[in-house]
């Protein structure tokens, strides 16, 4: 492959047909960091691409007005109140309050239009790293959380995306910290002298942040630590449904992103990891930023980071550099990200992509659409599947209902017939019905493939399908080795 | 230290069939392939053992867990009760046809759930030290192939070229490739993908329609493994056993998160049941989960995560029901670290006990090559006599 495909393959999306190739890549991925992330995409298959309309990016205030009228609309159905009860009312109250489709197809327009290529890889790594998986409960704020909770944050310092996403309401419901109260908070009290009230500590977020977004187990902490860090945490976050006036008033926060209820809140200082934590609102940033700087978990991500884009095996020096950079930089991730794309590109191994990275590319390879526009996102088409469905059955979506560790690194975990034949299906769906603009060997020069590649392509004859299924399932294209 | 291995009470195997009808079990062996088979079902998220099968003769459960205990569960004998969403099981257990080991775990006690889901399927003495799986290297040693109802093929089963998996697709505008193509692409490939891309090509033109939830996987698998040529082993994951929060649903203990996935395992089992016909004499089914849960209740209605739990196994080749324990008590001073219940069986045991009875293999090769514990307690006859 040609150095700009190369490149593209490993920390990026690949170019599409109408994209000019950047002469000076090094410069091009600088530029790539540091550029605007308008979220691109198409209103149906034939028109140009454009911007996202505005109205379907709505904020989190919005989003939190669209659940709760989700919710009342859904118990009028239930009682059969107002109408409610009609299917043509229930997908009317699906389609104005829940965001998960349009979110997702928003996702998979970025990564197949968006010229901000490198910057949607990063966004598919963090994302991945602080996973929010679909609970119902978190499903209209899972995009909100990958667009300002990662994307908007990759040109700060980790510690900031720490913070944001370890206080963002999807992260907060998803490991239950909504519900958590200091067991010697003014709640806790109060509720224990009632009699139908349960209040008390939930350790689940308190132990992932350790054990997955920061330090991770080889730290050694103790379960005392993640006490420790619940009853810091406890009093953040509320539910969903709650609304803003009340929320003003019962927790000080101006909107769900910055929600502590005081009353729920472990009063005193705590202790994580031998660190001393302040009461009150102020805790939870000090306990982040203590945990962002922390040697465990700069080799922790250094580590991550390294698997993800530069090798299975990364070598003890590639992952001391990026931890220089990012000891040298305090954390910041333009700095330490760019460490990693210099390893990457220099690495001599193939990368195995994951699904959706693969898919992406294929689409944009063959200058396909492939998806619907944002226009016809609820209208059924027999060739065409939902965004929803293609994730689903590629086996990787962000809107899945799955465990808090993400995606794996690890190449075995995707190595399977039923995986492989998603490949060869996808290929062929998308060679049939993703109007696709530039035939097999278009693509091939276009790319300049390995030799072995162009053989393998025309050892399975003159059908251009074959040809097509053959050049995305090769090795070269899948980020695997040639004997 | 935890006590891993069976300590100073002998094991006791508390009679439940007793209360229900006893059945008459049959036998059969299939030749030319292993004596029986397995299916493992996979419990993640840590399945709270003391709810699953609540120890209701023990003074400290109501006193510890009153809000989280199963109001409406049914009694196996004088000190252990059955979740009331294991109705299936419960007739099972009726005929002799099921047994559950409790106060088990692998030995694992950090409570990390990704470290302790890759030590019960890899089977490794420590977390990631192993690229295989306990059943991939067994099955390996005896020669014959199992399936993963997976998208994904889990480490539990890596370790032996003639496994594999299967799950439904569903995909619109594309065909299934021709098994020639597919043949073709795999040998563009090296080793390990190749092989891959070959039992594509094998199973390119079969069309199985199975619905995708874990009972009719369980169905279609016991199935395929009723047939002469099929799998010994399949392996099926049931989700969402992470009950931090609303265990139950408040006011009605028997219904809630856990009570709706006990569903889901009852009906498991019973879709294997279904799908096995007459191999269900040769088959055992057994589940697997990373750990058991807190004694105490948590301030959600909900358990963190623990250290023994409960395993529960199915199947005609048992030997009569039970409940198979050395049971360390609740207490405090009988709690591991003063909180989770004490391991006193060491559930590789009556994982390697599963082996030597469905593969044929001997234990102690299935101790040292399996799960490099030469010294591994052998609870055979406890399960199997």
């Amino acid at each position: 492959m040609n150095k700009q495909f190369r490149i593209a393959q490993r920390i990026g999306l690949m170019f599409r047909d109408d994209q000019d190739l950047p002469q000076d890549m090094e410069a091009w991925i600088g530029l790539q960091l540091q550029a605007p992330s308008p979220a691109m995409g198409i209103a149906n298959t034939r028109a140009k691409v454009s911007e996202w309309p505005d109205e379907l990016q709505p904020n989190l205030a919005k989003r939190a007005g669209m659940w709760r009228r989700n919710r009342a609309l859904n118990d009028q159905a239930r009682e059969g109140k107002n109408g409610q009860d009609t299917e043509a009312a229930r997908k009317a109250n699906i389609r104005e309050n829940l965001m998960r489709s349009k979110d997702e197809l928003k996702f998979v327009h970025r990564n197949v239009y968006g010229a901000d290529q490198v910057k949607l890889r990063l966004t598919a790594f963090w994302a991945n790293h602080f996973t929010i998986g679909n609970t119902f409960d978190t499903s209209n704020i899972i995009g909100h959380a990958i667009d300002e909770g990662i994307l908007a944050k990759l040109n700060g310092s980790f510690s900031d995306m720490l913070y944001g996403m370890t206080s963002h309401p999807g992260m907060l419901t998803y490991l239950d910290n909504i519900h958590s109260a200091g067991e010697r908070s003014e709640h806790a009290k109060h509720c224990r002298r009632r009699k139908d009230c349960q209040s008390g500590l939930n350790d689940n977020l308190g132990r992932e942040v350790l054990e997955l977004h920061t330090v991770s187990v080889a730290a050694g902490y103790s379960e005392d630590d993640i006490r420790g860090a619940a009853q810091v945490l406890a009093g953040w976050g509320t539910d969903f449904t709650e609304e803003l006036s009340n929320m003003r008033k019962n927790t000080g926060g101006s909107n769900h992103w910055n929600a502590y209820k005081k009353r729920w809140a472990e009063p005193g200082t705590k202790k994580v990891m031998g660190q001393t934590i302040p009461a009150g609102r102020g805790g939870l940033r000090k306990l982040t930023d203590f945990l962002a700087n922390h040697d465990h978990t700069i080799n922790h991500l250094s580590t991550k980071l390294c698997q993800h884009f530069v090798s299975d095996n990364p070598s003890k020096d590639q992952i001391e550099s990026v931890k220089l950079a990012w000891h040298q930089s305090n954390g910041d991730l333009p700095t330490i990200h760019a460490q990693v794309f210099k390893l990457a590109i220099a690495a001599p191994e193939a990368k195995f992509l994951w699904p959706m990275t693969w898919l992406f590319q294929v689409i944009r390879l063959s200058g396909a659409t492939y998806f619907k526009g944002w226009e016809d996102f609820d209208n059924y088409n027999d060739k065409l599947m939902s965004s929803k469905s293609v994730l689903e059955e590629l086996g990787q979506s962000f809107w899945s209902s799955r465990q808090p560790n993400g995606y794996s690194n690890d190449k075995a975990e995707w190595m399977s017939a039923e995986m492989f034949e998603r490949r060869i299906r996808f290929a062929d769906a998308i060679y049939r019905n993703g109007n696709t603009r530039l035939p097999v060997n278009k693509i091939m020069d276009r790319i300049g493939v390995a030799e072995q590649t162009r053989v393998l392509v025309t050892s399975v004859g003159a059908s251009p399908r074959d040809q097509f299924i053959t050049l995305m399932c090769s090795p070269e294209l899948m980020g695997l080795e040639y004997v | 230290m935890s006590k891993l291995t069976v300590g100073r009470r002998s094991i006791l195997k508390a009679g439940a069939a007793s209360l229900f009808l006893a059945g008459m079990p049959t036998s059969g062996f299939a030749k030319g392939k292993p004596p029986g088979s397995i299916s493992v079902i996979i419990l993640e998220g840590g399945m709270d053992g003391l709810a699953t099968i609540p120890p209701i003769g023990d003074p400290d459960l109501m006193r510890m867990r009153k809000s989280i205990s199963p109001e409406g569960y049914l009694p196996l004998n004088d000190f252990f009760g059955l979740h009331p969403s294991l109705k299936f099981y419960a007739q099972l257990m009726a005929r002799g046809h099921a047994s559950a080991v409790h106060a088990t775990a692998f030995p694992y006690t950090k409570r990390s759930h990704f470290e302790g889901q890759n030590i019960i399927q890899g089977g490794g003495l420590s977390p990631f030290s192993e690229k295989t799986g306990w059943l991939g290297r067994a099955l390996d040693l005896a020669g014959a192939a199992g399936r993963s109802l997976s998208l994904e093929m889990p480490l539990i089963l890596r370790g032996h070229h003639e496994n594999d998996n299967f799950y439904p697709a569903s995909i619109r505008g594309s065909g299934r490739p021709s098994a020639d193509l597919v043949e073709m692409i795999a040998m563009g490939h090296q080793m390990d993908a190749a092989q891959i891309f070959t039992k594509v090509a094998n199973k390119s033109e079969e069309n199985v329609q199975v619905p995708r939830d874990p009972a009719s996987l369980a169905k279609y698998a016991g199935q395929a493994m009723a047939q002469v040529d099929g799998p010994v082993v399949s392996v099926i994951r049931v989700e969402n056993f992470d009950t931090h929060a609303n265990q139950v649903e408040k006011g009605d203990t028997d219904s809630g998160r856990l009570a709706r996935q006990l569903v889901v395992v009852d009906d498991v089992i019973a879709g294997y049941r279904r799908g096995l016909g007459k191999a269900w004499d040769d088959a055992i089914i057994l589940t697997l989960t990373e750990f058991g849960r807190t004694v105490a209740v948590n301030g959600t209605l909900g358990t963190e995560h623990g250290y023994a739990s409960v395993g529960l196994l199915a199947g005609g080749t048992l030997s009569g029901s039970g409940i198979v324990t050395d049971w360390p008590g609740l207490s405090k001073k009988d709690q591991f670290e003063k909180r989770d219940l004490m391991a006193t069986i060491d559930y590789r045991s009556v994982c390697a006990a599963c082996l030597e009875k469905s593969l044929g293999l001997d234990h102690d090769l299935i101790a040292s090559q399996v799960f490099h514990q030469p010294d591994l307690p052998r609870v055979f006859e406890h399960l199997f006599a």
